[in-house]
C-alpha cells in the first residue's frame, strides 16, 4: 500500500444527514415536490398541467440522456443548444409538407453526425478540452445557421413534426412516447450492453480501458454522436411545438442539460451516472420550473430557485475529495 | 527527538495501532519495517500531524506534541516526504523548494532571485547540482526526490520521515540519496526511513524498528539483527519458501515470442530478446533502462519505431492492444490504480475486462456467467473479499494486485508480461502470486517479469536478461545469476 | 504519476513557459499581414486604436476569467455579474454627476464581495466551480431583474468618458484596462497568494499537501474576477449610457476565447493575463478585417471559430491524465 498522504476517510456510508440526502435526496425529491405541487395547487394535479409538464420535460430529457453518455466518458457537450437550433432550421428548411420529412430527418442525422464526430475528434485525436472544443462547435454552428439565414429564417415545420412536438394519444403526448423510446433502448444500451459497459471503463479509467483493448477513441466519439444525435431529436420536437421557425430554439439547454445531470447523480469528472438520473434530474428542474410558474412567481424568484438548487444538488453529493479551484 | 508511548488509534472496524512505544534519537537514521497493515502509514500520519492519536503520548524535541494539523508539526521541525511527491510539474524547481513558504523582501513581495540563490544552496547542500530555473515535470524521478527533500529543509527540519523513497529509484540514485542523508545525519537531522527493502535497512540505518498487525515487535540496533530473524519478527513465521522450486528438466522449449531489434519512443533503442514457452525470464535494470517502455511496446501500448515483433510465428511491425489480446498476450502493468483497474467498477467487471465478448451475447453482458467466472478466480487465487460485485477500490493492494494477475492468467495463451508484479504488496499476497506466475510457466506460458528486486530475479528467474539505456548489455541463465553480476551489467555493461 | 510527466528538454526555457503568448502573437501577425493586403487603411495607428477601444470590454472581463482559470476553476457567474454592475451603475447614478464616485466605488466592492460568496461556496460546500458559479449566474440573473426589468437610469454625460474619451488620440478605457492586465500580472508575479494560484491549478493534489490555504487563493482568484466583472459593466453603462440587465449575457462564454487564445491552459497551472490581453485583441482584430473584408456579419462567428480551431491544434492542451 502507498504511503499515501489522504486523510483517513471510511469506508463505509456514515449515516450524517449530508450522505443520507446525497445518496436517497433525488429518489424522495420528485415525489416530494409533485406532492407539494399539488398541495399549492390544485391545477397541478389536473390532467392538462400534468400533460403539459409531459410535453416541457420530453426534450429537456431527450438532451440530458445524451448530455449524460458525453459526461460519462469525461466530457461535456456545451453543443447541444445548437444542435437544436440547427435542426429546427432544417426542419423548416424544406417545402413544409409532410412529405419532406424522411428528407429532413435525413439531413439532420448527418448533420448530428457531422458535428458529433467533429467534438469527438477535437476531443480525442486533438486532446482539446470538451468545454472549449464544444463551445467552438457551437459558435461554429451558430455562424452556419446565421450565414444560411441571413439572420431572417423563414418557412413552415411540416404538420407531421407539429404532431410529434405538441399532439397528443389519449393525454400522453407524442413526444413523452418518443422519449420512452429513447430512454428504454439507452438505457439498455448504456447499462447492460458491453458497449454501454466500456463506456462506463472508458470514463472511469481511460489508461486501463486502452489495456483492454478498448477503443478509447472510438467509444468517446460515438458518445457525442449521441449527444449531438439526441439534441438534434429534441431540437425537431421542440420545433413542432414552436411551430415557426426561431434561430433560438433550445437557448439554454446546454446548461440545463448539465445541471439536470448533476442534480441526476451523473459525475463531471466521469465513470459515474445512470439514464435514470438524467430522467430525474431533468424531472427535478421541469417540475420546479412548472410550479413556479403556478405560483405565479415572477421570472426573477425563478432564476434565483434554479440558482440555489444547482448548487445545492451539487453540494449535497460532493464527495470528500476536493476538486481543483 | 521523538517518543512515542502507548499510541493506539481505531478506526471503524480496524484496530491500526495498539500500545505502540517507540522513539528516535537525534542525529540518527531509524528504519520502519513492516507488512502492508502493519500500521505503518497511521504512525507516520500520527507523527506529522495528519492523524490524532486515540491513545498515548509523544514527546518531540523534549516537549510535548499534540498537533492539530500537519503545519503546526512541520512548524515544529517534522516533514513528511510521501511516496508521491507533493510537487508541481509545471513550476520551477526553486519556485517548488518554496512553496508556500516564499522568500520576501522588505515590502512582503516575493523575492525572486532570492529563491533562486537559496534553492541552489539548499540542493547544494544535499550534494545535488540542478537548474533551478528547470520545470520539476522535465527533472527525473530522483531528482524530484531531490526537490522533495530539500523543500522540507527548507522548514528547518529536525526530523525527516520519508515513505518508501526507493520505490521509484534503484541501483546509483539509492547511492547518491543514502549519501545525502548521512549528510543530513552529521548535521544533527533526524531520519525515519520507512521500507520494504531489507538490505537497505542494513544499509543505511542505525536501528530499526518492526511493526506487526498494530503492535510494536521490537526496536534494535541494525547490527544486532539478521535477515531471516527481521523476516521473521514481520511476518511471524519462518519464510524460507517464499519462492516455489524451480523445475528441474529443461526440456527444449518453443519460442513464444521474439523481437527483432526494436526501436520504441526515446527509451528503447535496440532490443532482440526471445522468450520460450515455459520460461521465466526477469528483466532486470535501472529505472529508465527502458523496461517498461518495451513492456508497453510489446502488448502494442505504444507504437514500434523500427523492427519487428515475432508471436507464435506471425511477425508484426505494428500491434494494437487488442491484436495483444488476440494473441494470447497479457500484461500486468505497474501502476495499478491508474493503469490496472477499473477503479469504479467491481471485481467481476475487472476480471472479465478484456475479455468482455466472452460474456457478451446478443451485444448484452451476461451477469450471472461474469459472475461465475469471477467467483470461480476469486476461489483458485484466494482473493479476500465479500463476493464478485465488491468494488475494487476497496480492496487492498495485494488483493487488487491478485485480481489483476488472475484477469490476465485466464487468457493468457503465449506470454504474460508483469510490471513490478509485487510492488507495495504484503508478503503473504507476494508468495501467492509466486506460485501463480510458476503454475502458468509451466502450463507452457512465456513469463516476462519485470522487477528491480534482486531477490526476486534470484529466486525466480530462470533466466534473467538486463537492460541500459534502451539496450540489452547481458544475459544470464537463472543459477549463474548474482547480484553483484545483475548489477555490473545494469551499470555498466556493453551491448551484448 | 509525477514521474510520468514528460516534457521535451530540448526546448528552451523561455520559450515553453511563454509558448501561449508566443503562439498568439503569430496569430496577430497573420491576421496583420491579411489585412494588409486587403486595404492600406488596415495597419494604419487610427484602425488600430480603434481595435483597441472595441477590445476593452471583452479584455476587462477576460482578465478577470484568466485568474480563475489558472487557479483551475472557472466562473460562469460573469455574465449576470456585468448586467447587475451595469443596472445598478446607470440605475443608482441616474444622471446625477455628484454620484459617479460613490456608486462606481461601491459597484466594484459589489463586484469583488459576489466574487469571494462564489469562492466561500466552492470551499464551503465542496462542489466543482463550475456548478457553483453557474447556479450563482442564475440568482444573480434574477436579482438583476428584480432591479430592473429593462434599461434603467442614466449617466451623465461625462461619465461615457470612460468609453469614448481619447487622451492624445490613445482610448482612456483600453488604457485602464491595459494598466489594469499589468496590475495583475504584478500580483501574479510578485505576492507569495499569487504564485500559489499556478500551484493550485498545476496540482491541487499536490497544493492541499504542502498545506497551501486553498481558500485564500481562491478568494483572491473569484474576488479579482468579480471585480474585472463590475469594471466590465462600469464600462458598458459608459458605453450604452444605460444599464440593461441582459446586457452580460453573452460574456460568460466569450471570456473564456481570449484566455485560450492566450496560451492559458483551461486545466489552470499556466498562462497569463498578457497572453489573455493579446486573445482579445486578436478576436477584435479578427472581426475588424472582416469587415474590411466585406464579410457579413454573419460569418464572424464562423471564423471565430475557426480561428480557435487553429490557435488549439498549434498549440495543444496538456489534459487530465496525460
Amino acid at each position: 500500500m502507498s504511503g499515501s498522504a489522504e486523510f483517513a476517510t471510511s469506508a463505509a456510508a456514515s449515516w450524517s444527514v449530508r450522505a443520507f440526502l446525497g445518496r436517497y435526496g433525488v429518489a424522495l425529491a420528485l415525489p416530494a415536490l409533485l406532492a407539494l405541487g399539488g398541495l399549492l395547487s390544485p391545477s397541478f394535479v389536473s390532467a392538462g398541467n400534468l400533460s403539459n409538464l409531459l410535453l416541457q420535460f420530453a426534450p429537456l430529457a431527450i438532451v440530458a440522456i445524451g448530455q449524460s453518455f458525453v459526461m460519462i466518458v469525461r466530457g461535456l457537450d456545451l453543443s447541444v443548444a445548437s444542435m437544436m437550433a440547427t435542426a429546427a432550421v432544417i426542419a423548416t428548411s424544406f417545402s413544409g409538407a409532410d412529405h419532406d420529412v424522411a428528407g429532413i430527418l435525413a439531413v439532420t442525422a448527418l448533420v448530428a453526425l457531422a458535428v458529433g464526430s467533429l467534438n469527438g475528434v477535437l476531443v480525442t485525436k486533438r486532446r482539446v478540452s470538451p468545454f472549449l472544443a464544444t463551445l467552438v462547435t457551437m459558435i461554429l454552428l451558430q455562424g452556419l445557421r446565421f450565414a444560411y439565414t441571413q439572420g431572417a429564417p423563414s418557412g413552415n415545420v411540416p404538420p407531421a413534426l407539429r404532431v410529434l412536438g405538441s399532439a397528443r394519444l389519449g393525454g400522453i403526448p407524442y413526444n413523452s412516447l418518443v422519449l420512452l423510446g429513447v430512454a428504454v433502448v439507452l438505457g439498455i444500451v448504456l447499462h447492460r450492453s458491453a458497449f454501454g459497459r466500456r463506456i462506463f471503463i472508458v470514463g472511469g479509467n481511460p489508461l486501463t480501458a486502452r489495456l483492454f483493448g478498448i477503443r478509447v477513441d472510438l467509444i468517446t466519439i460515438a458518445c457525442y454522436v449521441i449527444s449531438s444525435a439526441l439534441a438534434a431529436l429534441a431540437g425537431l420536437i421542440l420545433s413542432g411545438y414552436v411551430g415557426l421557425v426561431d434561430n433560438w430554439v433550445g437557448q439554454g439547454y446546454e446548461l440545463d442539460s448539465i445541471v439536470a445531470c448533476v442534480v441526476g447523480r451523473v459525475s463531471l469528472s466521469g465513470g459515474r451516472g445512470s439514464i435514470l438520473g438524467a430522467l430525474t434530474g431533468a424531472a427535478v428542474i421541469v417540475v420546479i420550473a412548472n410550479e413556479v410558474l403556478l405560483l405565479g412567481v415572477p421570472i426573477q424568484a425563478q432564476m434565483i430557485i434554479k440558482g440555489v438548487v444547482i448548487v445545492a444538488a451539487a453540494a449535497l453529493y460532493s464527495r470528500r475529495e476536493t476538486s481543483s479551484g | 527527538m521523538l517518543t512515542l508511548k502507548g499510541i493506539s488509534k481505531s478506526f471503524p472496524g480496524v484496530r491500526a495501532l495498539a500500545g505502540v512505544n517507540f522513539d528516535v534519537r537525534p542525529g540518527e537514521i531509524h528504519g520502519l519495517l513492516g507488512e502492508n497493515g502493519a500500521g505503518k502509514s497511521t504512525l507516520i500520519k500520527i507523527i506529522a500531524g495528519a492523524l490524532a492519536p486515540d491513545e498515548g503520548e509523544m514527546t518531540f524535541a523534549d516537549a510535548p506534541a499534540r498537533w492539530a494539523s500537519p503545519r503546526e508539526a512541520k512548524l515544529a521541525g517534522v516533514h513528511v516526504v510521501y511516496q508521491e511527491f507533493a510537487l508541481f510539474p509545471q513550476l520551477s524547481v526553486a519556485e517548488n523548494v518554496f512553496l508556500g513558504n516564499e522568500r520576501r523582501n522588505r515590502i512582503g513581495l516575493v523575492d525572486h532571485k532570492r529563491t533562486r540563490k537559496e534553492a541552489g544552496e539548499l540542493l547544494a547542500r544535499l550534494g545535488v547540482s540542478l537548474d533551478v530555473s528547470a520545470m520539476v515535470g522535465s527533472l527525473s524521478v530522483a531528482d524530484q526526490q531531490m526537490v522533495e527533500i530539500a523543500r522540507a529543509l527548507t522548514h528547518n527540519v529536525r526530523l525527516l520521515i520519508l515513505d518508501e523513497p526507493t520505490a521509484v529509484i534503484a541501483g546509483r540514485e539509492v547511492a547518491l540519496l543514502f549519501d545525502r542523508l548521512r549528510r543530513l545525519r552529521e548535521e544533527g537531522v533526524s531520519v525515519l526511513f520507512i521500507s520494504h527493502r531489507l538490505d537497505e535497512v542494513f544499509a543505511l540505518c542505525d536501528r530499526v524498528t518492526i511493526l506487526k498487525d498494530g503492535r510494536l515487535v521490537g526496536t534494535h540496533e541494525t547490527r544486532d539483527v539478521t535477515r531471516a530473524s527481521l523476516i521473521s519478527m514481520m511476518v511471524g513465521r519462518d519464510l524460507g519458501e517464499l519462492f516455489p522450486p524451480r523445475p528441474k528438466a529443461v526440456r527444449a522449449r518453443q519460442t513464444a515470442l521474439r523481437t527483432e531489434q526494436i526501436a520504441i519512443g526515446e527509451r528503447v533503442r535496440d532490443v532482440s530478446i526471445e522468450l520460450c514457452a515455459g520460461e521465466i525470464v526477469a528483466l532486470a535494470g535501472m529505472v529508465g533502462s527502458g523496461r517498461s517502455d518495451l513492456a508497453l511496446g510489446l502488448f502494442g501500448a505504444l507504437p514500434l519505431a523500427s523492427g519487428a515483433i515475432d508471436i507464435g510465428g506471425e511477425r508484426f511491425t505494428a500491434m494494437s492492444p487488442a491484436q495483444a489480446i488476440r494473441l494470447g498476450v497479457g500484461l500486468v502493468t505497474e501502476d495499478r490504480k491508474s493503469q490496472g483497474l477499473a477503479l469504479l467498477l467491481d471485481i467481476a467487471a475487472n476480471i472479465t475486462g478484456p475479455a468482455l465478448a466472452e460474456v457478451t451475447r446478443h451485444g448484452l453482458v451476461n451477469r450471472e456467467i461474469e459472475a461465475a467466472i469471477a467467483t470461480r478466480e476469486i476461489e483458485r487465487y484466494r482473493i479476500a473479499c465479500r463476493g464478485p460485485a465488491t468494488p475494487v477500490a476497496t480492496m487492498s493492494g495485494g488483493n487488487q494486485q491478485k485480481v489483476i494477475v488472475a484477469r490476465w492468467a485466464r487468457i493468457c495463451r503465449t506470454v504474460l508480461i508483469l510490471d513490478e508484479p509485487t510492488r507495495g504488496i504484503d508478503v503473504g499476497a507476494k508468495a501467492e502470486i509466486y506460485r501463480i506466475m510458476r503454475e502458468l510457466a509451466a502450463a507452457g506460458v512465456a513469463i516476462l517479469m519485470i522487477t528491480s528486486e534482486m531477490t526476486e530475479v534470484i529466486g525466480m528467474a530462470d533466466r534473467v536478461i538486463i537492460m541500459r539505456e534502451g539496450r540489452i548489455t547481458g544475459e544470464l541463465l537463472g543459477h549463474e545469476a548474482t547480484e553483484e553480476g545483475i548489477m555490473h551489467l545494469a551499470t555498466s555493461g556493453r551491448a551484448a | 504519476m509525477i514521474a510520468a510527466i514528460a516534457s521535451r528538454a530540448a526546448t528552451p526555457l523561455w520559450l515553453r513557459h511563454n509558448a501561449g503568448v508566443a503562439g498568439v502573437i503569430v496569430l496577430i501577425g497573420v491576421v496583420s499581414v491579411t489585412g494588409a493586403s486587403v486595404s492600406d487603411r488596415f495597419l494604419t495607428l487610427a484602425n488600430l486604436l480603434n481595435v483597441c477601444e472595441q477590445t476593452t470590454d471583452l479584455a476587462l472581463v477576460s482578465i478577470g476569467q484568466t485568474l480563475t482559470i489558472l487557479a483551475g476553476g472557472i466562473d460562469l457567474s460573469v455574465g449576470s455579474l456585468i448586467s447587475l454592475a451595469s443596472c445598478l451603475t446607470s440605475g443608482l447614478i441616474n444622471g446625477n454627476p455628484d454620484r459617479v464616485v460613490p456608486v462606481a466605488t461601491a459597484v466594484l466592492l459589489l463586484g469583488s464581495f459576489v466574487g469571494l460568496l462564489n469562492a466561500g461556496l466552492v470551499v464551503a460546500l465542496r462542489v466543482h466551480p463550475l456548478i457553483v458559479t453557474l447556479g450563482m449566474g442564475a440568482i444573480l440573473q434574477g436579482v438583476t431583474l428584480l432591479y430592473a426589468l429593462g434599461p434603467v437610469g442614466r449617466v451623465p454625460r461625462g461619465f461615457s468618458f470612460l468609453a469614448y474619451g481619447r487622451i492624445a488620440d490613445v482610448p482612456v478605457g483600453a488604457t485602464l484596462a491595459v494598466v489594469l492586465c499589468g496590475l495583475v500580472a504584478l500580483l501574479l508575479r510578485y505576492l507569495p497568494l499569487g504564485r500559489q494560484v499556478y500551484a493550485l491549478g498545476d496540482d491541487a493534489n499536490s497544493a492541499r499537501l504542502v498545506g497551501l490555504r486553498r481558500g485564500r487563493i481562491l478568494m483572491l482568484v473569484y474576488g479579482c474576477s468579480g471585480f474585472c466583472c463590475a469594471a466590465t459593466g462600469l464600462y458598458l453603462a459608459a458605453r450604452f449610457g444605460v444599464g440593461q440587465p441582459y446586457t452580460g449575457v453573452n460574456y460568460t462564454l466569450a471570456s473564456i476565447t481570449p484566455v485560450v487564445l492566450g496560451g492559458t491552459l483551461l486545466s489552470g497551472g499556466r498562462g497569463g493575463v498578457v497572453g489573455t490581453l493579446c486573445g482579445a485583441f486578436l478576436i477584435s482584430l479578427l472581426n475588424n478585417l472582416l469587415n474590411f473584408m466585406d464579410v457579413s456579419k454573419h460569418y464572424q462567428l464562423v471564423a471565430q471559430a475557426l480561428i480557435i480551431i487553429l490557435a488549439v491544434s498549434i498549440y495543444v492542451e496538456r489534459r487530465g491524465m496525460e
